[in-house]
């Protein structure tokens, strides 16, 4: 414990170091996205399976039969350290459905998991101060989504956004998210994330109704973003997106970077969102 | 050279890493051991039947341990792990990698080209360092040939090397060289194109700069059988063709035998790339990960090994290395279990010289204890399914 909060005391700080707009606690203490929620579920966390294209392996959720209802969502509430406001992040309800051992019909699955299990969980962060609400999906950005899983992915993402005081966002990883930009953007959330080390800037179309998420800094790679070129992304995607908000931030997460390494990511990102609101003022 | 020519039907034999003693991690960090390690190192000494192992037990009284006494104790480390094995009856042993810091760093920080970045997840809360390739990559100095020398004096049973792979060298670690445009304003496929091209250079030379020579100098000490170990290598299923590049660049004309280890993948993704990789002569891949528990050798049965039949019909018909122990648990495969899963793979390949008998992958995550029962097991099940095949 004195370990983690020592790794979370230096998280927190660099993140303030950095200027970061919103918190997050780094998901410190989970040993993969869905291991506080599977354990939350008193679910068995299963067999070893990759992390997609990565080096990392998650333990398969084995969600067999009847989903309960998530009575114990301390797991996903960040440490009362972490400042405010603050960023919760969690596996989107399709790639839950997806990446679990199930019998059940994953799409009525993934309505399950926003009902039962995500719902429950957001709103205990948002309880303790989350004001974003971060939904990973690299499965829709590495393998892809059928056409008839839309609706039902907007039925789960509309029970996790009803009446919701915080900002839901939605962020495509792993993949080129260009193919499913107008889908994308009819999704009832507030904001879209988009990995822009896979997805053309210029694939993201014009005047957005919503935020865009912007993956701007590589989680995959140890090579440092030049903050000046991270700027003109950022403006560029500002004069030409036309987001309803713009939100700086990594492809994917920082965790398959050496802490050192993440941690100077971080700074970077700072130090670009600093320049880019500058300009903004000018 | 055909293994399935010259090994026994059902040859058993590990598969790469062990756990490391606390005796050995301790005294080679400078930290105090206790009652427990001498505890450890007697006791596996006396079941072993370790030669002189109270020589051991005098050494590891004479802390603090200089640059010697260190590589002395790594090498007592090496025999305990190679009678383990050869006292839970394998066929083929090596160390357990006894010596070796892990099997990607130990690789890496004896090679040109590469700096240490820092630590990430591999699972739970296991992490491995991973450095980056930063300059042109060559090979130090042979990295396997002292502990291959060393074993070959005290080894009773046949010796298979382990030596990790190009791709998955490649795999782990960051490239700083190759593939440096970070511009974002570029088109995606052109980013693409590059990073592609960047990898194909970064992986081909690690298996031509590092990997081969290293093969050349353990083959010039008399190793006969090494297994090129890539756990990375379905990482991305588009480079598939890029992995067996690497492995025929790595052996080609070489005069050993090679195999090859896969592990955790969805190895339907293997195929057909694999076609093209004729110099493998086995490839040990973990399946009992996936299976039941439950006795039986119909397909209904056995679930881990329906993919078994498309490493059967590989048209240069290597060996299986069956994988028949999950290494992520503590669950003692029994006897029965083990000749089930032996004499299903033998029904579906014809030929039980074509099957091996191997753990899932290393079994570096489980105690001494636990490995031995496993293996004791794995051996006692082979020989339930020799009796029963009349072999």
């Amino acid at each position: 414990m004195r370990a983690f909060a020592a790794d979370l005391a230096a998280f927190v700080q660099v993140q303030k170091n950095a200027g970061l707009d919103v918190f997050s606690d780094g998901l410190l203490k989970w040993q993969d996205i869905f291991r506080p929620l599977v354990e939350g579920l008193g679910a068995k966390p299963h067999t070893l399976v990759r992390w997609f294209d990565t080096n990392t392996f998650f333990r398969e959720p084995e969600l067999s039969g009847t989903l309960p209802r998530l009575e114990h969502p301390d797991g996903v509430v960040p440490d009362a350290s972490v400042p405010r406001p603050r960023v919760t992040t969690l596996p989107s309800p399709y790639m839950f459905s997806r990446a679990a051992r199930t019998d059940q019909n994953r799409n009525r699955l993934m309505v399950a998991l926003a009902e039962q299990v995500l719902r429950p969980a957001i709103d205990a962060a948002v309880a303790a101060g989350s004001q974003m609400i971060h939904l990973e999906d690299p499965w829709l950005g590495y393998v892809g989504i059928a056409e008839e899983d839309w609706a039902p992915l907007r039925e789960a993402l509309a029970v996790l956004n009803r009446d919701l005081d915080a900002t839901l966002a939605f962020h495509v990883y792993f993949g080129d998210a260009g193919p499913h930009i107008d889908q994308l953007l009819r999704l009832p959330v507030e904001a879209i994330g988009i990995d822009l080390i896979e997805t053309d800037v210029n694939a993201l179309g014009s005047r957005w109704d919503k935020g865009l998420v912007a993956g701007v800094i590589n989680g995959r790679s140890s090579i440092l973003e030049s903050v000046d070129n991270t700027v003109e992304v950022a403006r560029h995607l500002a004069d030409r997106v036309r987001p309803r908000n713009l939100y700086l931030t990594s492809n994917c997460e920082l965790g398959y970077l050496p802490t050192v390494v993440a941690e100077k990511k971080v700074l970077r990102l700072g130090e670009a969102a600093r320049k880019l609101k500058e300009l903004a003022r000018v | 050279m055909s293994m399935s020519v010259d090994h026994k039907p059902l040859l058993t034999h590990e598969v790469g890493s062990l756990d490391k003693p606390g005796w050995r991690v301790k005294a080679y960090g400078g930290q105090p051991l206790t009652e427990k390690d001498f505890e450890e190192a007697r006791s596996w000494g006396e079941r072993l039947t370790v030669p002189e192992y109270e020589k051991l037990l005098d050494l590891l009284h004479h802390a603090p341990f200089g640059k010697e006494q260190k590589a002395e104790i790594q090498r007592w480390s090496s025999l305990y792990a190679l009678r383990l094995e050869e006292s839970a009856g394998l066929d083929v042993v090596y160390d357990g990698e006894q010596q070796r810091t892990e099997m990607y760093d130990w690789a890496v920080s004896h090679t040109n080209g590469f700096e240490r970045r820092g630590g990430v997840r591999a699972f739970d809360n296991k992490y491995y360092s991973k450095a980056a390739v930063v300059g042109p990559i060559s090979l130090r100095s042979p990295f396997h040939n002292a502990e291959f020398s060393y074993l070959v004096s005290v080894a009773d049973a046949e010796l298979k090397i382990p030596v990790t792979g190009a791709y998955t060298i490649a795999d782990w670690s960051f490239d700083e060289r190759y593939d440096v445009d970070t511009d974002l304003r570029e088109p995606a496929t052109d980013r693409r194109r590059k990073r592609k091209a960047a990898r194909r250079d970064f992986v081909l030379e690690v298996a031509r700069n590092l990997i081969r020579p290293n093969l050349e100098a353990l083959i010039t000490l008399g190793a006969r059988w090494i297994q090129v170990d890539e756990p990375g290598a379905s990482t991305e299923a588009d480079e598939l063709d890029l992995f067996v590049d690497s492995f025929n660049a790595s052996v080609e004309g070489l005069n050993a035998t090679f195999s090859t280890h896969l592990c955790f993948s969805d190895y339907n993704l293997f195929f057909p790339a694999i076609e093209r990789m004729s110099q493998c002569r086995q490839y040990a891949v973990g399946f009992a990960n996936y299976d039941s528990r439950e006795l039986g050798t119909s397909d209904d049965a056995r679930p881990g090994y329906q993919v078994i039949k498309k490493f059967r019909d590989l048209p240069y018909k290597p060996a299986l290395g069956l994988g028949v122990l999950d290494i992520h648990s503590d669950f003692i495969e029994s006897p029965e279990l083990v000749r089930d899963r032996v004499l299903y793979a033998v029904k579906v390949f014809g030929d039980p010289k074509r099957i091996h008998v191997t753990p899932d992958c290393g079994l570096r995550t489980r105690s001494w204890k636990v490995a031995y029962e496993k293996l004791r097991n794995m051996t006692a099940g082979v020989d339930l399914a020799r009796k029963e095949l009349g072999l």
